[in-house]
């Protein structure tokens, strides 16, 4: 298990300036003792993440409709690597569509968030995320409780 | 009745025809022998009578010898001794064809044999007495005696004659009679004959006629039978060919001919023949398929062309089988179908299909633009809004504040008609999955969802309980969620919202209005609520798309919720009905079949 006792480290790749922003105004906002890397693309992502050099991150929210590798690329690279299995990966989509929820669900993503439209709502559902039993939530994990919903 | 049944039965005919002959033929050998017999009669007649003219010949013979002598021996005239006096040759002539006529019976041969010693006998009594009569000196007492002698001997030999003459006689007698009974058998024997071959005559020409009817009645019926098929296979558009494969001949039906775009005839059936009628590029498959069907015998089936002499392009189904005639030669009979009709309907549907597979696909894209693309910067404008009303609030003007309150509001309304615009493209998607739904659990699922709502509202929800039916789930969700929001939509302000949903038994009139066949096939499941209501007149226009109520402009839709319940509950094969009236709250009822959803 990683230890908690380090700041949490918070990946987030999305090519959306907006909501890269908003992610990050929102983690600024929440003052949580957090250290946050953004990747505009998954190709920047699995870069950073392949480098065996790096401490692993304890979370990354990964967007799915990304140009070149998309989110659902790197998710399959991501749970192919054993040396990446205690990193959650919480799926962060404008999309609810059943297809991409399903598609992440089986290929092992942690949770599914819908992108909120509201800042408090960014927020809560950060926070609420971030502060997730994660063994917990795993192992009673079904496609039902996979789609976060506050 | 019944013997004309039996007489029409060719097999009892046969046989009695069989039976008649052989007694015709008894009668007929019957009627031989009859007239051999009679023949052999009459021959032993003419026999008797011969034999007893030959033997008075013969009598008489010796009697003119003895008035000779006598004349010789009064007169001593010489010339009494001539004229062929004592002459033997006559008499053995008659002896000789005495004995042929005899030769058959015995006894009378012995007689005649008896006759021939007493003739010799007689021959030596007058050469004795002609010698004592000529001798000079005559010796008139030994002549006297000789003489008697002579006699007595003559009248012996007559009552021997007139014996065997005598039984002749009663022989002929017997046989004449014989011969009138015999006749009269053949007569009858004949007359039999004559009756029983008229008889089969009759019979047989009575038969051959009633055949000779049948006949032309079966021929009638099957000219008949032959041109409804004609014009059965004329209207069907079939045509059938058959083909001998002993003697390799091809027999073509009318409708054939007419599917080739010729007149029935038109030329001899063949497969060099009908060869030119075949499209050009279907030709060699074709005769490939026939010519090893016919070496294999195996059944045939192919769709082919025929090009026809105005170059019109028929579709034909072809399909040939193998079967034995009446005289046991194998036969191919095939089938030909003009399925041009078809093959351009076919052709056309998949045009259709291809083109609402393009449709779906645009659909499919549009659903992506709407539940993507387009809600991605309304989500935006909606996340700057939320940040300008946390962080700018305090610097902006009163009409500031309601122009963005009333921004938000739109961007809110918006994103609500992006999500039913979404939610009701789901429902007219293909891909349906039927599964056993538990309808208690979708209800729960779906309060849990509206939970925020309901609390809100201040709403009482009470449960009933509800069936497991086959149903796509996420639909019936959906049809749930729209139907318990829509109650918690059309409130009354001053009353707390009651909404209950349950299952109900469908009441009689429920059978009659809503035109349910058995009310066993349908669950019924009732939400009712206690808000605003409306006009029953309106319980139609509802449920279509876009169509909305005039309501108080609070009560904000999109005219889509209740259009996609229709939606849901149709592709369930079900149907929703409402009854309602003004603040009198309203009753949704969804009909759902109990059976497979196919």
């Amino acid at each position: 298990m990683i230890a908690h006792q380090d700041p949490m480290h918070i990946l987030l790749a999305d090519d959306d300036e907006d909501d890269r922003a908003f992610f990050s105004e929102a983690i600024t906002e929440l003052k949580m003792d957090n250290k946050l890397t953004l990747f505009e693309d998954g190709k920047g992502l699995m870069d950073y993440l392949l480098n065996p050099d790096i401490k692993l991150p304890h979370i990354l929210f990964l967007d799915l409709n990304m140009p070149g590798k998309t989110g659902l690329d790197c998710l399959k690279e991501i749970r192919a690597n054993s040396r990446f299995k205690d990193v959650s990966v919480a799926i962060y989509s404008t999309s609810s569509s059943e297809k991409d929820i399903e598609d992440t669900f089986i290929e092992g993503a942690n949770i599914y968030i819908k992108k909120p439209n509201d800042f408090s709502m960014l927020k809560k559902v950060i926070k609420e995320v971030i502060n997730m039993n994660w063994q917990f939530h795993t192992s009673g994990l079904n496609i039902e409780t996979f789609f976060f919903s506050i | 009745m019944k013997f004309l049944k039996l007489f029409k039965n060719s097999q009892v005919f046969k046989l009695a025809l069989g039976v008649a002959i052989l007694v015709v033929c008894y009668f007929g050998s019957k009627f031989f022998s009859q007239m051999q017999k009679l023949n052999s009669t009459l021959e032993l007649i003419a026999k008797s009578n011969e034999t007893q003219l030959e033997l008075e010949k013969l009598l008489s013979i010796i009697n003119s010898y003895d008035y000779s002598l006598r004349n010789y021996i009064i007169t001593k005239d010489e010339s009494y001794l001539q004229n062929r006096f004592l002459n033997r040759g006559i008499i053995e002539e008659g002896i000789k064809k005495l004995k042929v006529l005899t030769a058959n019976d015995s006894l009378r041969s012995k007689d005649i044999q008896t006759l021939e010693k007493l003739i010799n006998y007689r021959f030596k009594l007058f050469r004795e007495t002609l010698i004592a009569a000529k001798s000079s000196n005559v010796d008139q007492l030994g002549l006297n005696s000789k003489l008697k002698r002579s006699n007595d001997y003559t009248e012996m030999m007559k009552m021997f004659v007139y014996k065997i003459i005598n039984s002749e006689r009663l022989k002929t007698k017997f046989e004449n009679s014989n011969h009138q009974f015999e006749l009269q058998d053949s007569l009858i024997t004949a007359f039999l004959l004559i009756i029983l071959s008229l008889l089969i005559l009759l019979l047989s020409f009575n038969k051959t006629n009633i055949d000779v009817e049948e006949l032309r009645q079966a021929n009638d019926k099957l000219k008949l039978l032959n041109e409804s098929f004609n014009s059965a296979e004329k209207t069907a558009g079939f045509g059938h060919w058959m083909v001998n494969l002993e003697t390799d001949e091809y027999t073509f039906s009318d409708n054939l001919y007419r599917l080739m775009g010729v007149e029935p005839n038109a030329f001899e059936a063949n497969l060099e023949n009908s060869i030119k009628y075949f499209h050009p590029d279907d030709l060699e498959y074709v005769s490939k398929v026939h010519k090893d069907s016919l070496l294999n015998q195996q059944s045939t089936s192919i769709v082919f062309r025929f090009l026809t002499p105005n170059n019109e392009i028929k579709y034909i189904m072809g399909v040939g089988s193998f079967t034995k005639d009446g005289n046991g030669n194998l036969i191919k009979i095939g089938v030909n179908y003009d399925i041009t009709n078809e093959y351009k309907k076919t052709l056309e549907l998949e045009e259709n299909n291809k083109e609402l597979k393009y449709i779906n696909t645009e659909l499919e894209s549009f659903n992506n633009i709407v539940s993507h693309d387009l809600q991605e910067p309304l989500r935006k404008i909606q996340m700057f809004i939320s940040r300008l009303e946390e962080k700018e609030f305090d610097s902006l003007s009163q009409q500031g504040i309601d122009y963005f309150s009333k921004i938000r509001i739109a961007a809110n309304r918006m994103q609500t008609l992006l999500i039913d615009l979404v939610d009701y493209s789901r429902t007219i998607k293909g891909d349906k999955v039927f599964v056993e739904t538990d309808l208690n659990k979708i209800l729960t699922d779906t309060i849990q969802d509206l939970a925020t709502n309901i609390e809100e509202k201040n709403a009482v929800i009470q449960i009933g309980k509800l069936p497991t039916i086959k149903a796509i789930p996420f639909q019936l969700k959906q049809l749930f969620i729209n139907l318990v929001s829509n109650s918690l939509k059309y409130t009354k302000d001053d009353v707390p919202p009651q909404i209950s949903v349950f299952s109900n038994e469908i009441a009689d009139e429920e059978i009659f209005e809503y035109k349910i066949a058995n009310k066993e096939d349908f669950y019924k499941i009732v939400i009712s609520d206690n808000g605003i209501g409306f006009k029953q007149e309106y319980s139609d226009k509802i449920f279509l798309l876009f169509k909305r109520l005039e309501t108080d402009a609070k009560y904000a839709g999109t005219g889509l919720g209740l259009a996609i319940c229709n939606r849901i509950v149709d592709n369930h094969k079900g149907f929703i009905k409402v009854k309602s009236s003004p603040n009198e709250g309203a009753n949704f009822y969804v009909f759902l079949p109990k059976g497979d959803l196919i």
